[in-house]
């Protein structure tokens, strides 16, 4: 029996599937058993047939390879410049209100609080001079993760891979690389810093770096305070914030206080390029030149960093009283 | 964002994307153009793609999306066309009749697939040239994977028609 047309019209289109091997085995069954009654449908399937082995020898033709070599060439200058440029950040919340986080293949480049708002406009990313900022991925959450760990007091360090290229110049990276030297649960004063970085009368040229640190909470310009032991200053305003952040580390500040300062009376002292730290009242303090201290919330902290106590007043034997 | 894992989606992938957009751009720069586009477009956007992404898939996406942009513009189309009749000329060295007679063919297919409506020719070339699956080729083209399918099945019917029109109808596929 030969297939009525409407049959030829049903088949039509596992025929072609048939053809190009996109059938299922049931419908290129079917299509097998009506080919070999209808003649223009097999013609039909061996035409789409012979024309998918023409495209299959396209697929084959090889393009020239100095070409490609070319424009593969040409794609990676072009590439080397985007990954220059890119910034690739997401915001999210905290204790202390939005940060933006943002990282470069070399590491992380910017740790932000947003105080206006909670997208790109409100951050200085958008406004750096040669930087394209994208939204980033997964990998950011392991930054936000440690960063909420610091803030519960679970973690002291961050073992990120930093990107300074925010910094607006080498003075600032050097003040910042002396910066992330200041131990955990410690304090040093500006002047401290300026002659850690070699420039002992440059404190409010380290105050200015600070001030645009790109990298707060990980590199702690929260540690960093007057001489007199006031905080003085955090990120422009912000002097609640490093208030938290100290206290984070166990640092004992002033409450209430309008002008908020440490309790510089409840923290171990270490005079600069000592390896031992002292009680505030220890003798050997006074004989010495005055010099910029650094100052430990506790022993624990001070001996966390590698200092021993005070062999002349003892801070093993006689801690300070809280 | 690592450097070393996009470096190798860029040498797994660059060749073949920059080939799918020579044949549906045409041999000019602008193919060119637009394989940087796609590969920089898809490096601003990798450190944001799922770990199980279909990497091949989306770089096709990438570049399907930027051709039919490019497309939009008339003029450009038509300058666009005669480069793909240019390089498939250019291909053409000595060859035994047998395979001249098949790489005429071919050539014919080549510039009657010029002809096809926009999507036709992209779903075609992403099927019948890279292999992509037709969910991807959906997902490039913005419809369900069944209305891809009906796209490289209609640009197919088309193609056998053009062939019919030059007298190749049933030629054995060459070897």
């Amino acid at each position: 029996m030969i297939d009525t047309p409407t049959a030829c019209a049903r088949i039509a289109e596992d025929l072609l599937a048939a053809a190009i091997g996109e059938a299922s085995p049931t419908a290129a069954q079917r299509v097998e058993h009506h080919v070999a009654r209808c003649g223009s449908c097999r013609r039909e399937f061996d035409g789409f047939r012979a024309l998918d082995g023409t495209v299959a020898a396209l697929r084959r033709e090889p393009l020239p390879s100095e070409q490609v070599a070319h424009a593969r060439e040409r794609l990676e200058t072009r590439l080397a410049d985007l990954r220059r440029r890119l910034l690739a950040y997401r915001i999210f919340p905290s204790a202390l209100g939005h940060i933006l986080i943002a990282r470069s293949e070399l590491g992380i480049a910017l740790v932000e609080y947003l105080d206006r708002g909670t997208s790109l406009q409100s951050s200085r990313l958008g406004r750096e001079p040669g930087v394209e900022a994208v939204e980033g991925g997964p990998e950011l959450e392991t930054a936000y993760r440690d960063l909420l760990e610091y803030l519960a007091g679970r973690r002291r360090r961050f073992e990120w891979p930093l990107d300074l290229r925010l910094a607006r110049s080498d003075f600032q990276r050097s003040v910042l690389h002396a910066t992330s030297a200041i131990p955990y649960g410690a304090v040093t004063s500006y002047a401290g810093l300026a002659q850690d970085v070699g420039k002992a009368s440059a404190s409010r040229a380290v105050a200015q770096a600070l001030r645009w640190n790109p990298l707060p909470i990980v590199i702690p310009c929260h540690r960093v305070i007057g001489t007199s032991g006031a905080l003085t200053g955090y990120a422009g305003s912000k002097l609640g914030l490093k208030q938290r952040l100290l206290s984070v580390e166990g640092i004992p500040t002033t409450v209430g206080a309008i002008s908020p300062s440490i309790r510089s009376e409840a923290m171990y002292v270490l005079y600069p390029g000592d390896r031992e730290y002292c009680v505030p009242t220890c003798s050997s303090l006074g004989t010495r030149q005055p010099a910029p201290l650094t100052r430990f919330a506790s022993r624990e902290h001070a001996e966390a960093a590698g200092f021993m106590p005070c062999t002349a007043c003892r801070p093993d034997l006689h801690p300070i009283s809280q | 964002m690592s450097q070393g894992a996009f470096d190798t989606v860029v040498s797994a992938h660059h060749e073949e994307i920059f080939r799918y957009l020579r044949r549906v751009i045409g041999a000019g720069g602008d193919a060119e153009d637009l394989s940087q586009e796609t590969f920089l477009r898809a490096y601003r956007a990798f450190g944001a793609l799922p770990l199980d992404a279909n990497v091949r898939a989306w770089l096709f996406s990438i570049a399907t999306n930027l051709a039919k942009n490019y497309y939009r513009s008339e003029t450009r189309r038509r300058r666009a066309y005669g480069e793909v009749r240019a390089t498939m000329r250019e291909g053409a060295g000595p060859a035994p009749e047998a395979e001249l007679i098949s790489r005429e063919t071919g050539a014919l297919v080549e510039e009657i697939v010029q002809r096809l409506p926009l999507k036709q020719r992209l779903a075609f070339t992403q099927r019948k040239i890279h292999g992509l699956e037709y969910d991807a080729i959906g997902q490039s083209l913005g419809c369900s994977a069944e209305s891809a399918r009906a796209h490289v099945f209609q640009a197919l019917r088309k193609i056998r028609q053009g062939l019919d029109g030059h007298g190749r109808v049933s030629e054995e596929p060459p070897r």
